[in-house]
């Protein structure tokens, strides 16, 4: 009875911090890549804090401000932002 | 594209694959090759800073594409997007030649030196040489630009 309320307490907590979402590992670089074409193309952002990838050349990116760009190359072969 | 965009913003080809690339050191043959005063020789040494003065700028183009390539200081996506500008920076200087309006390539200048700003304002914190190399070779890339021979020459 002892040891199974031991393990139960000490398996709990490795539970749950191993339950919780992981954050998505953020690449500096592709950080600051992401926030200076946003500079680039002009489009109100400040820094990028976080991006996610959705596929080769197409991430979204989020801003300090809150704002979400998605960032991409179109189908011209250009580097895009898109306001979401 | 041409050699001018290359040597002015060189960051199209493979672009996708230099992002990976190691930075590599500045090369001594990569920059601007105006003889210093202090290196020529001391017997006509005014003579010698009268050539440097009379002398354009000179222009590494090699040598700044090699190094735009390689940098690591900027992104896939910025060296694209940077690459998409200058693209069309290029169009609007070849349709002014092709329109033979001398002072219609003028009005490009503030155009042109905004790009080489945003260049400079994305490489200065990590490849400070790279951003003095292209910085230095501003008037000179501008001069191949301006000049339709020369700009028609790059083919």
């Amino acid at each position: 009875m002892f040891a199974p309320t031991w393990a139960a307490a000490l398996l709990f907590p490795l539970a749950m911090l191993f339950a919780a979402p992981a954050p998505a590992a953020e690449d500096p670089a592709l950080l600051r890549d992401l926030t200076a074409v946003l500079m680039l193309l002009a489009k109100p952002c400040g820094d990028v804090v976080s991006a996610k990838r959705q596929s080769d050349n197409d991430h979204i990116a989020t801003c300090k401000d809150g704002s979400r760009y998605r960032v991409f190359v179109d189908t011209a072969g250009r580097a895009a932002a898109q306001k979401l | 594209m041409r050699c001018a965009a290359i040597g002015l913003l060189a960051l199209a080809a493979g672009c996708a694959t230099v992002a990976d690339a190691p930075p590599t050191p500045a090369a001594p043959s990569a920059a601007p090759a105006v003889v210093a005063p202090a290196v020529v020789g001391r017997k006509q040494p005014v003579k010698a800073v009268r050539e440097v003065s009379k002398r354009a700028p000179t222009l590494d183009v090699a040598g700044l594409t090699a190094r735009l390539r390689s940098t690591s200081a900027i992104g896939v996506f910025t060296k694209l997007a940077l690459k998409n500008q200058m693209d069309d920076l290029l169009q609007q200087v070849r349709a002014q030649h092709l329109g033979g309006s001398a002072s219609g390539v003028k009005t490009l200048r503030q155009p042109y030196d905004m790009l080489v700003l945003k260049v400079l304002a994305v490489l200065q914190d990590d490849d400070p040489s790279l951003a003095q190399m292209i910085s230095g070779s501003r008037e000179a890339i501008w001069a191949i630009l301006a000049d339709p021979v020369k700009f028609n020459a790059l083919g």
